[in-house]
């Protein structure tokens, strides 16, 4: 029987916490008529998504890898921060916690270089550095719609640089690796200039996510193995229908270039938040899961249906909605969103619970006397 | 699948990479023999596999789950009395140098 380690799982449930109490507020930011606990609550939707739910999952992915305890302290701080904005404790609580998790963050990246330094680590650090300047950012009073390109150098570096360190292995070359430093660093550059100006920070911004999707595109290895079957197929697909909205999203930055509520401001985060960057989380589930929780989590034909679901529904939202002003349209494709997360969550859980079954019934077959 | 009982000796190097074969990293679909991540298999007179390996990077979030593969595979054989897996840094795994030419092919090297 494989080990399993109570206390990963509890960081995760940490992490779960938080995704399901951002997706509460995200019906709340829909307008929907449900309760809200407090009147503030779904101000803390962005960052109970981006650091609470993928900043603690993705903290407990890097603690694994290293294999040091003390390592843990940083998922444990996000996931803890992200409960503790999720019921509403002072919000400075979970802002230095989130803070915490993000230096953690850090240091785990630069543990990693002490053994094997490489410019994907780096730009995953850079991607742990946004984070902190994000949270450092809203504790010195910065509106939380003003945070979110940090929020999304955080995710998108992270993946920019596993997706650089995994094209190694179909050979990129010199020019292609300049060209990856290019997008990051127009992206980042961009990101930086928001805190000063606004609108020409969030353009070319956009312009660096643009950049980066038509890189992606084109050097990462998911449009090899997209040909092959089963799992890596599946991994292949999510990946690939990721990048198609990371050059939207980067499209709307740069045509839009502005952080206030509205339609606009609806699509360039959800475009880049649930079609790429959930996007992502989908695809990687089947072999993270494993790997950090150590369970069987057997690929099924069947999750292609919270994929479709995802995309879809991000069409009649970004669509149906947002583009072409309609409200309800804008409601109905926000909770199909959710229907999709929820429906990813049940549908990996009930692999898992398949596999253990199975294994527990082989066991007591193999025991049972002869 | 429970292999049938193999005595010790018949347990080799060459026998336990055949079996590595099926330890499949999910993102490529390639197996780690092919991606070159093995660096060293020794079997031991009393049965014991000791295998050092690399992963393509120390952030590798599969490290946990391909070293849970291996001993998955491995511990089946009743012949193999403990499997012990070190992954190793040093030399950095290389794409050009470490992954076969099938591995290559596959991930359209020739392209």
């Amino acid at each position: 029987m494989r080990r399993v380690f109570p206390s990963r799982l509890m960081i995760g449930a940490l992490g779960g916490v938080a995704l399901l109490a951002g997706l509460w507020a995200g019906l709340l930011l829909l307008k929907l008529e449900i309760p809200s606990p407090r009147p503030d609550f779904k101000e803390v939707h962005g960052p109970l998504m981006v650091l609470g739910f993928f900043g603690t999952l993705i903290a407990l992915e890097r603690a694994v890898a290293l294999g040091d305890r003390a390592g843990y302290l940083s998922p444990a701080s996000a996931g803890l921060g992200g409960v503790a904005l999720a019921v509403g404790l002072p919000i400075l609580i979970g802002q230095l916690l989130l803070a915490l998790g993000g230096l953690g963050l850090l240091a785990l990246y630069i543990g990693a270089s002490n053994r094997q330094a490489s410019l994907h680590l780096g730009v995953m650090a850079v991607g742990a550095l946004s984070w902190i300047v994000a949270v450092l950012a809203w504790i010195a009073g910065r509106d939380v719609a003003l945070l979110v390109p940090f929020l999304a150098g955080f995710v998108v570096l992270t993946i920019a640089g596993e997706r650089l360190e995994l094209a190694r292995v179909i050979r990129v070359s010199g020019a292609a690796r300049i060209g990856f430093i290019l997008a990051v660093g127009i992206f980042a550059f961009g990101s930086m200039l928001s805190l000063a100006t606004v609108s020409l920070g969030v353009r070319i911004a956009g312009a660096g996510l643009i950049a980066l999707a038509f890189w992606l595109a084109r050097n990462d290895v998911a449009r090899r193995t997209v040909r092959q079957s089963g799992l890596t197929r599946y991994m292949a697909v999510c990946l690939l229908a990721g990048y198609a909205w990371l050059a939207t999203a980067g499209v709307l930055w740069l045509s839009f270039g502005a952080l206030s509520d509205g339609r606009a401001f609806d699509a360039m985060l959800h475009a880049l938040f649930l079609g790429f960057v959930m996007g992502m989380v989908f695809a990687h589930a089947p072999v993270i899961v494993p790997a950090v929780f150590r369970v069987a989590m057997p690929y099924r034909s069947r999750f292609y249906c919270h994929f479709y679901l995802l995309h879809a529904s991000l069409l009649i939202r970004l669509v149906g909605g947002d583009l072409a002003g309609d409200r309800l349209c804008v409601q109905i494709g926000g909770v199909l969103n959710e229907v999709a997360v929820l429906a990813f969550l049940a549908s990996s859980g009930a692999s898992v619970y398949e596999a253990r079954k199975s294994q527990y019934l082989l066991i007591t077959k193999v025991k049972e006397p002869s | 699948m429970i292999l049938p009982a193999t005595p010790a000796a018949l347990v080799t190097q060459k026998s336990v990479i055949e079996l590595l074969y099926d330890v499949i990293d999910p993102e490529l679909g390639i197996n780690i023999v092919d991606l070159g991540l093995l660096r060293d298999v020794e079997v031991e007179p009393d049965g014991v596999v000791r295998i050092k390996m690399t992963l393509t990077t120390p952030a590798c979030p599969l490290g946990p789950y391909i070293t849970d593969e291996i001993h998955q595979i491995l511990e089946q054989v009743a012949a193999i009395t403990d499997v012990d897996v070190e992954v190793i840094w040093d030399p950095a795994w290389n794409p050009e140098r470490d992954m076969s030419e099938h591995a290559k092919k596959m991930l359209g090297w020739n392209h």
